[in-house]
């Protein structure tokens, strides 16, 4: 899961990109509104947190470009906290919004519904075969023996598991795995997926030669 | 008791008290009057049979003048003699009612109307047959005295009132005494229907005046409870609901305007406390939110003493942005109150002000800005530090807004008893709409600039200063040539 921090304070935004990645997310960041902008429109985000007020271009005048060309889910953190103020959010197209100061776990907990809703699940418990995946844990468990997967798996197979049925492409999972800091070796993605097909059986995740990978 | 707090009942009790007195001394007048007319008429009518009898009994045997009137004549038959008279000596005449006045002792009539003569030694002359028994003879002068005694003519009148008998005892010069009476039951009758009467209207007048005059204070107080309840809505929280001022013209009217204004003014100052407390919370947020996540994160997992050491440094950059926010807001709240105490010391100007821009100078140079100043020694009286904390302000925004290696302009100058501060830079300027408001709270009018620490109190609190030393200042700017802040203070002689 790839997710797009906008922040312009400095201390906050490399805690929250910290906590983020600790998360087994990988994190992108942009201090101020255009950045913000020219990452959001490029890259196919799981989800942005996006602050309101920025320097350059604003929380709200992103969040309306933006909505012109994706539907990438959209937290809004914000210090203001009248009700008018989450309307204007919600309306202009903010698919949650969270009020300064906040707590971690809250802001993990939104994310996450974020990403579920924006793949169209209502729990947090996926099944795939004998495979089961808890999202809001983080665990994933094998004929019902918990496996142990590192971050990066874990987000290979959660990712692949919102997008169950569908094919997808090594470009994809590349965007989705890896930020714009990690160097993308093209077999560190093969080496991944040899390792989750060894703990999670080898047809778990099917090869589409020349396409992608798929979870059927 | 509440009902006598009540504006309208007061005004109840005092107009039903004034027309209870005004009822009650009309109705007294009219009594008196009209018991003075009654008694008058009694006393006509008695007056009237004194005088036929005492004509009946003849004129004294003195009196020779014709034009005297007849009755006091005895008929010539029943005078024994002559001689000259002697009152106490006369002999006893004989009283026989002429038939002619027989019709005004009537025993019939409702006043029983009797007569009773008497000799001047004391003997009964005649009586009439109702003629109430009389003990004696009533001397004193307690009565009404209708009548002045007359000379030669009637020696002494007396009016008086026995329960309810009225007479009139007439004194005749020879000494013989008549008296006429009547019973004036019928009169005191008609007095007691007139008191009742006259109480009846009065009730009346009384309740329709109340209940009129009650009508009238409800009608008049009507835009006073209306006022009353605006106001309890206002004080409820509702400040934004106005009186109804539909009659301008009246006292009632002026004062609803009055209140209105109040409340305007009131609603706006509310609604500027609330933003300015909005706008505090608004800058605490961020760095609470900072030392929120840095914390939780670090403490999400073991981490390395370095990681660590970057929290707690993060964390203290927050504390000193919320310390320097709280300075600035007890700084603000302090010359708000008029509780900031400011030094009253001459000093020179121009020597803080060089200060200030040493001060400021790593900046500038980080920044490739030139800081030009052209001044002279100006005395000023005031707090050279809070000045000084003005003058940094200013030169450091000037130095932030300018444009790389641009030029900040100090000069200090004397302008008819002001020293007159100008910063001028060569930044891009402020727009129009934003300049009006650079000095109010929180405003910003580089809404970028929300990382940088700076909570857009600074031109806010320079106003307090200045305003405090009793000076001005003023931003003027074109957009693309800069932005200039005039600042005036007295100076010292």
């Amino acid at each position: 899961m790839r997710i797009l921090i906008v922040e312009d304070e400095p201390d906050l935004l490399a805690s929250l990109a910290q906590a983020l990645r600790e998360e087994g997310y990988a994190v992108d960041t942009a201090a101020n509104g255009n950045d913000g902008l020219f990452n959001a429109e490029g890259t196919d985000y799981d989800a942005i947190v996006l602050d309101v007020m920025l320097p350059g271009l604003d929380g709200w005048e992103i969040l309306k470009r933006l909505r012109k060309t994706k539907k990438t889910p959209v937290l809004m953190l914000t210090a203001r906290d009248q009700t008018r103020d989450r309307v204007k959010g919600l309306d202009t197209g903010a698919d949650d919004y969270v009020v300064k100061p906040f707590d971690l776990e809250e802001i993990f907990a939104r994310l996450r519904a974020l990403i579920r809703r924006s793949a169209n699940k209502t729990t947090n418990l996926l099944e795939i075969g004998e495979v089961k995946i808890d999202t809001a844990a983080r665990n994933v468990f094998f004929k019902d023996k918990p496996v142990e997967l590192t971050a990066r798996e874990y987000s290979l197979v959660e990712f692949m598991a919102l997008h169950r049925g569908e094919v997808v492409t090594r470009t994809q999972l590349y965007e989705h795995l890896f930020d714009e800091n990690e160097s993308s070796l093209s077999n560190l993605l093969d080496v991944h997926v040899s390792n989750v097909r060894k703990k999670l059986g080898a047809e778990f995740i099917v090869t589409r030669r020349g396409h992608g990978y798929c979870i059927e | 008791m509440k009902i006598f707090k009540s504006i309208k009942w007061r005004l109840q009790l005092w107009y039903g008290l004034i027309l209870v007195v005004v009822l009650a001394g009309f109705g007294f007048t009219a009594y008196q009057l009209e018991r003075g007319k009654m008694y008058r008429q009694i006393d006509n009518e008695l007056m009237r049979r004194v005088g036929g009898i005492a004509n009946a009994l003849g004129p004294p045997p003195h009196d020779h003048n014709a034009g005297e009137p007849a009755f006091d004549r005895p008929p010539p038959g029943q005078r024994p003699d002559d001689g000259p008279p002697d009152n106490n000596l006369r002999p006893v005449r004989e009283f026989h009612l002429p038939p002619e006045m027989a019709g005004l002792f009537d025993p019939n009539d409702s006043y029983n109307f009797y007569f009773i003569i008497n000799s001047p030694d004391g003997r009964e002359l005649a009586r009439s047959t109702n003629a109430p028994e009389v003990k004696t003879w009533v001397d004193t002068r307690k009565g009404d005295a209708l009548f002045q005694p007359q000379p030669n003519f009637l020696h002494s009148t007396t009016v008086q009132s026995v329960g309810k008998h009225r007479d009139i005892i007439q004194t005749l010069p020879r000494g013989e005494m008549i008296r006429v009476g009547c019973t004036i039951a019928p009169a005191l009758k008609e007095f007691h229907l007139l008191i009742f009467k006259l109480t009846g209207v009065g009730a009346v007048i009384l309740f329709l005046g109340l209940v009129g005059g009650g009508w009238l204070v409800s009608r008049l107080l009507k835009p006073i409870s209306s006022i009353s309840a605006t106001a309890l809505k206002i004080s409820a929280g509702d400040l934004s609901r106005r009186i109804n001022v539909a009659e301008t013209e009246s006292e009632l009217g002026q004062l609803a305007a009055v209140l209105n204004s109040t409340f305007a003014r009131l609603e706006t100052a509310f609604a500027q406390q609330q933003q300015f407390t909005a706008d505090a919370a608004h800058e605490l947020r961020t760095p609470v939110s900072v030392i929120l996540t840095q914390t939780q994160t670090a403490l999400n997992r073991e981490r390395e003493a370095g990681d660590y050491k970057q929290t707690v440094e993060a964390c203290q950059r927050a504390a000193q942005r919320m310390r320097k926010l709280i300075e600035s807001l007890l700084a603000l709240a302090r010359f708000d109150a008029g509780q900031e105490v400011l030094k009253r010391l001459p000093f020179d100007f121009s020597k803080t002000i060089s200060d200030c821009a040493e001060l400021v100078q790593p900046l500038a140079a980080e920044r490739g800005v030139k800081i030009v100043s052209e001044m002279s020694p100006l005395q000023v009286t005031g707090d050279s530090e809070r000045l000084a904390q003005v003058v940094t302000n200013l030169l450091t925004n000037a130095i932030q807004y300018n444009r790389p290696s641009g030029e900040v302009r100090v000069k200090l100058e004397s302008q008819s008893g002001l020293a007159v501060l100008t910063v001028a830079d060569t930044g891009r300027g402020i727009a129009a709409e934003d300049l009006s408001r650079v000095f109010e709270r929180f405003y910003r009018a580089d809404k970028s600039r929300t990382g940088t620490g700076s909570a857009g109190l600074g031109l806010s609190i320079c106003k307090a200063i200045v305003t405090a030393h009793g000076g001005t200042i003023e931003a003027a700017s074109a957009a693309g040539s800069g932005t200039t802040f005039i600042i005036r203070l007295p100076a010292s002689r």
